[in-house]
């Protein structure tokens, strides 16, 4: 429990709200647009925050506890990320399954939550999500087999700290291909072109965003928080494969992670104004490719 | 340097890849060109020393493989008048997945075989590996050019097993090889243009219609 | 070993007691579940006893038949599997007490119960078995006795025919178990299970065909892929405590048997342990992919025991990687993991079963789209329906996610060993199996319990009685004790791992100290999580308390009348994983006019076994000529086979004459 691992937690607790907005400036900037301000999202969940709520008389408990559900294992799991570089705030063996666990915990909520309110779009939306989350937790889980196979960590404070920073020269190309992969299946949990259109009006062409059409007030603004704190959490994920930062000294290695964070949301960006969002039956396609690369860095690893 | 060899048959790998989950042929012309392309500099960086036949055949290889036979594809495509793939007998995920199993049967048989030390270890699994997915891509494609891109890959592999001896074998063998592409490709490119005369498509399942009844 | 005698005695008595006591059904009902939950806690007591350390007697009976003794005894592997069998039993019998009670006339309704007890019997008896004859016997009388509890509805032609498929794969089961003791015991002096251990490094190539013939008969009764294709018949269409004692409690008997082989014959051969892993990753993923397509609850909660036995399996094929390549740790770790997903795996899957059931009950229909928002009217069997899916799906807090980790320990570790670091790759195809599984259950939980119901059943669907519920609280109860306490469960799994693989004793105390901290950092995690979401609701409360709230229709984009018709099905929900793995799935799909059907298929049932059954049928028929009906032709047949016999002799004697 040191200062730095909670200090590297707030800071991204509280800076989650910016990275979907530097996404969609980027965007917006490289086709040619102003674009919303960069603290828009902060606007928003302050907007919502004073607003009321209406609920449908279709939905029950599971709809209205959906969520809190969502931020809490979101903010747990954020509990296990070393985000200073070193050491998490919670660390065990094996702890990357409970992450990948605690997030999914949060889709399973707000899965519910969409077949409560008995609506079409909300059904639809859910399939979805469950449909890309199938194919892209086995490349998940391959790049935490990658990294603890070149770190020797079987714990995240281990696979993205001072193990990994150690094994970074012998097993570069691996982990060039676990970054990689890494970003595809941020670009997917984080519903962001090619998977799903943030920016998309249509319902029928949206994953995330339409499951969660009947949510409004402080409902809708935990739902919005939540997403962006998944981002982030990818985001640090894929800043700790790329940057070991077990020798510098923790608060500078805190404000690597922030610029490291801004760079990744900068990514995103760009990639949402090169690329169309895929058709939905080439999503699968996506992830595959997500996970052979994945896979490769695994084969790489395991013949080193 | 290693290091620069290791890097660079792994970015060949992928561009195996990256013509198996492609539905454009424009894509995989592009990428079997980028392989040429990889597997002309790989000389250089296997035996710096540049000598004036390692020189050689970098440059004819990149000549043959990364612009000219590229480019004789590319107008095959437009005198044909095709875009996309049709859906191919393996779908494009499974492809994918079944790549990866290659290369892992790849590296796993050359963990048993004598390999070369050094730099070129990983030439043998890399080789093995882009054989496979060529012969793979020969096997579930059904339109005549992508089938073309495949049997290129399968020459480039071929190519990839000889680089472990470039410094042995004499000059002339190997641009003996690159003329065979070289002829092989340009009939192959004669059998497309008359194949899409005479069924005006380039799907080459119908070739079986033309058996004796 | 009396305490645990005296409390199956008890059990066999209350199924007889309703039976003799049936003229007055109040007393018989109350004897019964006094007897039967009372003898469960009996006989449990020496299992917990020796988990914790001790030790229990040993009972031999002289037998006249060859084979040697006859021995029972608990050891920790046969106290792990009691109290799955006795705790899951004794919820499913006193669930069903209440669950048939209603029903009149279907059957006889008091043999059922009685056979249930009598099966809890035969299972507490198949584990404590300690040598071959007894076990293939209390083996026989648990298949047959679950026949006839399977096929309680006999008068509908299906149930008829998934109780034939189920006795007929059973019995292929035994016979490749009794091949497997016959040509063990050929090696050991008697068939008690301490001499075939002995005899054990004596076996040829590695104890290969022991461990095949095991694989084959213990894999028909666990149901892994493509063995599997009983199960979902056979399990949807028996009563549901029927169907959890079965999911729960009867198919772990093959994984009883699986462990038992390794625990006797120690290390597995390297090809077992690879063969056990991938039928474990297909078992996994195949199970739960076609558990997508079904329409039927039952049928698709058996479908999940196929997905879980693969989970099982996969931990049991990683520990015997590890037991063969020299890693106690990764060996202990992964059959740690099986033991406790076996458990684990009973107790949900019960709870589900046993919660379907109360649906069943409350609406009178299984298909899921019929059902739907029974969440507002059944709010306690929802809540324990809602327990079981999170701890199916294996999410903190409950206890599906403590054996998933451990399973998830075992194949990382293997990365860092060296024949066998292959088996890495398991952990995307477990990754695999749990998100389908979120899928899945939350198709289930959603298309049945939220939302509007979808047809007139469901709208008259009413909470079931405390009879029902009790049951599925207490199993309940059992998931959350395990996820949030998760050293209570793990220690005496390793325990039993230890004893397995020939791995030594040493081994389960380097996986317990590599493991321990972690154990109290879930349980810390899975507490926080409660409590984090109780103040989070609670402040939300507080925070909206000052808000304007309004209650109105579904937003459903603006559409005016919604019909609950309109809402997702089930089945379109599943449909894009469907359409993804395209043949796999084996979903057919009809169109006809302005009407849309899928029918979910079993492909291994449908493309492997019944066209082999048909082919076997069809050799049957061509040799059917020789049975001519004509008594001259029989002693003819006599004759020739008499002078074929003397020929043979006379050949043989003259070939060594002089």
């Amino acid at each position: 429990m040191s200062w730095s691992a909670l200090l590297g937690l707030a800071i991204v607790l509280g800076l989650a709200p910016l990275l979907p907005g530097v996404a969609a400036k980027t965007r917006a900037r490289l086709t040619g647009r102003r674009g919303a301000p960069l603290l828009q999202l902060y606007r928003d969940l302050a907007r919502l925050w004073r607003k009321g709520v209406v609920y449908s008389r279709t939905t029950t408990f599971a709809f209205r506890v959906a969520p809190v559900v969502l931020v809490v294992t979101a903010v747990l799991a954020a509990c296990l990320v070393p985000l200073d570089g070193r050491r998490a705030l919670v660390g065990f063996s094996g702890d990357f399954v409970a992450f990948a666990a605690l997030l999914a915990l949060g889709r399973f909520a707000l899965v519910l939550a969409a077949w409560d309110t008995g609506s079409s779009f909300e059904g639809m939306g859910a399939s979805r999500e469950v449909t890309v989350a199938a194919f892209a937790e086995p490349a998940l889980f391959l790049t935490f087999v990658a990294l603890v196979l070149a770190s020797g960590s079987l714990s995240l404070g281990g696979a993205l700290g001072a193990p990994l920073a150690a094994a970074w020269p012998s097993a570069a190309p691996a982990l060039a291909l676990v970054t990689a992969s890494l970003f595809l299946v941020l670009l997917a949990e984080g519903s962001r072109v090619p998977v799903d259109d943030p920016a998309t009006h249509l319902e029928l062409t949206m994953i995330h965003e339409v499951m969660v059409l009947d949510h409004s007030g402080l409902d809708l603004a935990l739902i919005l928080y939540g997403g962006a704190l998944k981002l982030s959490l990818f985001g640090a994920l894929l800043v700790g494969a790329v940057a070991p930062r077990a020798e510098i000294p923790p608060a500078i290695a805190v404000g690597v992670l922030v610029a490291g964070l801004l760079v990744v949301a900068m990514a995103v960006g760009v990639v949402e104004s090169v690329m169309a969002r895929l058709r939905l039956s080439r999503v699968p396609q996506f992830l595959t490719a997500a996970s052979a690369l994945a896979a490769l860095a695994v084969i790489l690893l395991l013949v080193r | 340097m290693a290091r620069l060899v290791e890097l660079l048959l792994l970015l060949v790998i992928l561009t195996n890849f990256i013509v198996l989950g492609t539905t454009r042929l424009s894509t995989c012309i592009r990428a079997v060109a980028l392989q040429g392309f990889l597997l002309g500099v790989l000389p250089l960086a296997l035996y710096p020393r540049g000598e004036l036949h390692t020189w050689g055949l970098a440059l004819g290889t990149v000549a043959v493989k990364a612009v000219i036979l590229p480019r004789f594809l590319r107008w095959a495509i437009r005198e044909a008048a095709v875009r996309r793939e049709v859906e191919p007998r393996v779908g494009y995920a499974l492809s994918l997945l079944l790549g990866v199993a290659a290369v892992a049967v790849a590296f796993a048989i050359s963990g048993r075989l004598p390999l070369p030390e050094g730099a070129r270890a990983m030439l043998v699994p890399a080789a093995l590996a882009t054989v496979i997915l060529g012969l793979f891509v020969l096997i579930t494609r059904s339109k005549a050019l992508v089938q073309v891109v495949g049997y290129l890959m399968l020459e480039n592999g071929v190519y990839l097993f000889g680089l472990t001896h470039v410094e042995e074998v004499p000059f002339l063998v190997e641009a003996g090889v690159l003329l065979d592409v070289f002829v092989g490709v340009f009939i192959m490119g004669i059998v497309v243009f008359h194949i899409n005369r005479e069924f005006d498509s380039l799907d080459s399942t119908r070739l079986s219609e033309l058996v004796d009844r | 070993m009396t305490l645990f005698l005296g409390g199956i005695a008890a059990v066999a008595l209350g199924g007889l007691a309703l039976v003799a006591l049936s003229f007055r059904p109040r007393w018989a009902a109350a004897a019964f579940q006094l007897l039967v939950g009372g003898g469960c806690m009996a006989a449990v007591l020496p299992a917990l006893r020796v988990l914790s350390g001790g030790t229990a007697g040993e009972l031999r009976i002289r037998a006249t038949v060859p084979g040697g003794d006859w021995v029972f005894g608990i050891d920790p592997l046969s106290a792990f599997f009691l109290l799955v069998v006795l705790g899951v039993g004794a919820a499913a019998a006193l669930y069903g007490v209440s669950y048939l009670s209603s029903e009149s006339g279907a059957g006889p309704v008091r043999t059922a119960h009685a056979v249930t007890a009598l099966e809890i019997v035969a299972l507490a008896l198949v584990v404590t078995a300690r040598s071959a004859i007894p076990f293939l016997i209390t083996w026989e009388i648990m298949a047959v006795l679950a026949y006839f509890l399977v096929v309680f509805e006999s008068r509908l032609p299906d149930v008829r025919r998934a109780g034939l498929i189920y006795l007929i794969c059973t019995h292929t089961g035994t016979l490749a178990l009794v091949a497997l003791f016959a040509s063990w015991g050929q090696l050991a002096g008697d068939l008690s299970f301490d001499a075939l251990a002995a005899a054990a490094p004596a076996l040829p190539a590695g104890a290969a065909l022991v461990f095949a013939l095991g694989l084959c008969g213990f894999g028909f009764k666990a149901g892994l892929v493509p063995l599997h294709f009983w199960l979902p018949g056979a399990h949807g269409v028996a009563p549901s405590h029927v169907s959890a004692l079965m999911s729960g409690v009867v198919i772990k008997m093959g994984i009883y048997g699986l462990l038992r082989l390794v625990n006797l014959a120690g290390a597995p051969p390297a090809w077992w342990g690879w063969l056990v892993l991938v039928l474990g990753l297909g078992s996994g993923v195949l199970g739960v992919l076609w558990a997508l397509a079904q329409h039927d609850l039952k049928r698709l909660l058996a479908y999940h025991s196929v997905e879980n036995i693969g989970i099982i399996l996969l931990g049991l094929g990683v520990g015997a990687l590890g037991a063969r390549s020299g890693a106690p740790t990764v060996a202990v770790l992964g059959f740690a993991g099986a033991v406790l997903h076996t458990l684990n795996h009973a107790l949900f899957k019960s709870l589900l079963f046993l919660g379907a059931g109360a649906v069943l009950r409350a609406t009178g229909t299984r298909l899921i789209d019929r059902l739907g928002g029974l969440g507002r009217r059944m709010p306690y069997t929802w809540g324990a329906f809602l327990v079981g899916s999170i701890a199916i799906v294996g999410l903190p807090p409950l206890n599906g996610f403590v054996s998933e980790w451990l399973v998830y320990q075992g194949l990382l570790r293997s990365g860092a060993m060296a024949p066998a670091r292959a088996a890495v790759f398991g952990v995307a195809g477990l990754a695999l199996i749990g998100a389908l599984a979120l899928a899945c259950f939350a198709k289930v939980g959603g298309a049945v319990f939220l939302g509007q119901p979808r047809s007139a059943q469901a709208r008259e669907g009413r909470e079931v009685g405390v009879g029902l519920l009790a049951p599925m609280a207490a199993l309940a109860f059992g998931c959350a004790v395990i996820g949030m306490a998760p050293a209570v469960a793990v220690s005496p799994a390793l325990r039993v791992a230890a004893t397995l693989g020939g791995v030594g004793r040493g081994a389960a105390g380097e996986a317990a100290a590599a493991i321990g901290p972690a154990l109290t950092w879930i349980a810390l995690t899975a507490a926080a999580l409660l409590a984090l979401v109780a103040a989070g609701w609670w402040l939300r409360t507080r925070v909206l308390s000052r808000r304007p709230q309004a209650w109105t229709e579904t937003w459903a984009c603006g559409y005016a009348r919604p019909d609950p018709r309109m809402q997702y099905t089930a089945a379109s929900f599943a449909a894009p994983l469907m359409a993804a793995y395209g043949r796999a799935a084996g979903v057919h799909v009809t169109r006809e006019g302005g009407a849309f059907h899928t029918h979910a298929t079993d492909p291994v049932l449908d493309g492997v076994a019944l066209p082999l059954w048909q082919r076997v049928l069809a050799w049957g028929q061509a040799v059917r000529p020789i049975q001519q009906g004509r008594l001259w032709m029989y002693l003819l047949y006599v004759l020739g086979a008499l002078l074929g016999l003397l020929l043979y002799l006379a050949l043989r004697a003259g070939g060594t004459g002089p």
